[in-house]
């Protein structure tokens, strides 16, 4: 049994863990869409871009190499991530394993 | 695995990859395990397990007033590194964690494969950043930090707070400070006593450097590798800190 994977769930299921990771009191007033930046809209610290990490192991498990996917960017580009882009990665995850 | 006790604290700890077992740890005060888990951390784990742990009082680890001298956080290592394997482990250590790593490598020689020291300052108490620092307003911290950190302060709002709280923590509530200033160097006939293959990697800019001279110098089997940049290499020499250190740990 699977749940279907499209960027509207993939997105609500990455705002829930984000919001998990900031903490209540500022996650309340913050929307969470595509474009939301990680590092201007959010301010998550870097510290918390692990949590949220590693949740994401937990919740997507090897299918979603996010060690890996990091290894090939600048420190740069992490931290001007879009939540968008973070969305994207994993429905490519998704669709590698479907369709191979 | 995410939170543990050792030293009858909680530390955050998080495991990458699969192979022999390395330790990261970061430097003090604005350090946290993101500093590796973001920068070379990702490539060592495709060949290595690796375990990141955020210092005591620092990142997700439980707030501690007291024990940031060598002594209590390479007990905090030698508990948190027992659980963790019982095979010899390779350390890579920046900052004030680098100098843990080669305290505890000195104080368990077997338990050591290899050890990788970026920007370890010797004397420990040879901070005159920190020194200066501690004497500046808040205003001019703000200006002395990294710009990645300093853009984040400016901005204000979220992080600005989080990271205003944490340095007021340390500044007036912890011994930091004092510890740091405490800690005495390393004589370079103890230096001579560590067997295990060391790669020192310093910063061309750094104050840091002439420790990493004297290490270098000092350690029968250590090599110096100097880059283009400061004492912040995770983020002004990325690519050629990890590509050193993967080699080093391969090789």
């Amino acid at each position: 049994m699977t749940t279907e994977v499209t960027t509207e769930t993939v997105l609500a299921r990455v705002s829930d863990l984000i919001r998990e990771c900031i903490g209540e009191e500022w996650a309340l007033d913050v929307p969470i869409g595509m474009d939301t930046s990680f590092a201007n809209d959010l301010e998550l610290e870097s510290i918390e871009f692990v949590a949220l990490a590693e949740k994401l192991k937990a919740t997507y498990g090897r299918r979603v190499d996010f060690a890996g996917w990091l290894a090939g960017m600048e420190l740069k580009e992490i931290l001007n991530l879009r939540v968008g882009v973070l969305v994207e990665f994993i429905l490519s995850c998704h669709s590698e394993t479907t369709t191979t | 695995m995410s939170f543990r006790d050792h030293n009858n604290l909680t530390f955050h700890i998080q495991e990458l990859g699969e192979g022999p077992p390395v330790v990261m740890l970061h430097g003090l005060f604005g350090g946290s395990m993101a500093s590796w888990y973001f920068t070379s951390a990702p490539t060592i784990a495709r060949t290595h397990r690796v375990l990141l742990y955020d210092l005591r009082g620092h990142g997700k680890s439980a707030r501690s007033r007291t024990g940031y001298d060598v002594a209590t956080m390479v007990s905090d290592l030698e508990s948190i590194a027992a659980e963790f394997s019982t095979r010899p482990i390779s350390l890579v250590g920046h900052s004030y964690g680098a100098i843990v790593s080669l305290e505890f490598a000195l104080r368990n020689p077997s338990r050591v494969h290899k050890l990788v020291i970026v920007e370890g300052p010797l004397p420990p108490s040879q901070v005159k950043e920190f020194d200066a620092f501690r004497s500046l307003s808040l205003s001019e911290k703000a200006a002395s930090l990294p710009k990645a950190v300093r853009e984040a302060f400016t901005r204000g709002g979220r992080q600005a707070e989080r990271f205003a709280e944490s340095m007021r923590f340390f500044l007036r509530e912890s011994s930091l400070f004092d510890d740091l200033r405490a800690a005495s160097d390393i004589a370079d006939e103890r230096l001579a006593t560590l067997h295990c293959p060391t790669l020192c990697i310093y910063g061309s800019n750094s104050s840091c450097l002439p420790a990493g001279e004297r290490i270098a110098r000092a350690v029968p089997r250590a090599e110096l590798v100097v880059l283009a940049g400061g004492h912040f290499l995770q983020v002004d020499a990325g690519e050629p800190l990890t590509a050193s250190i993967t080699e080093f740990l391969n090789g």
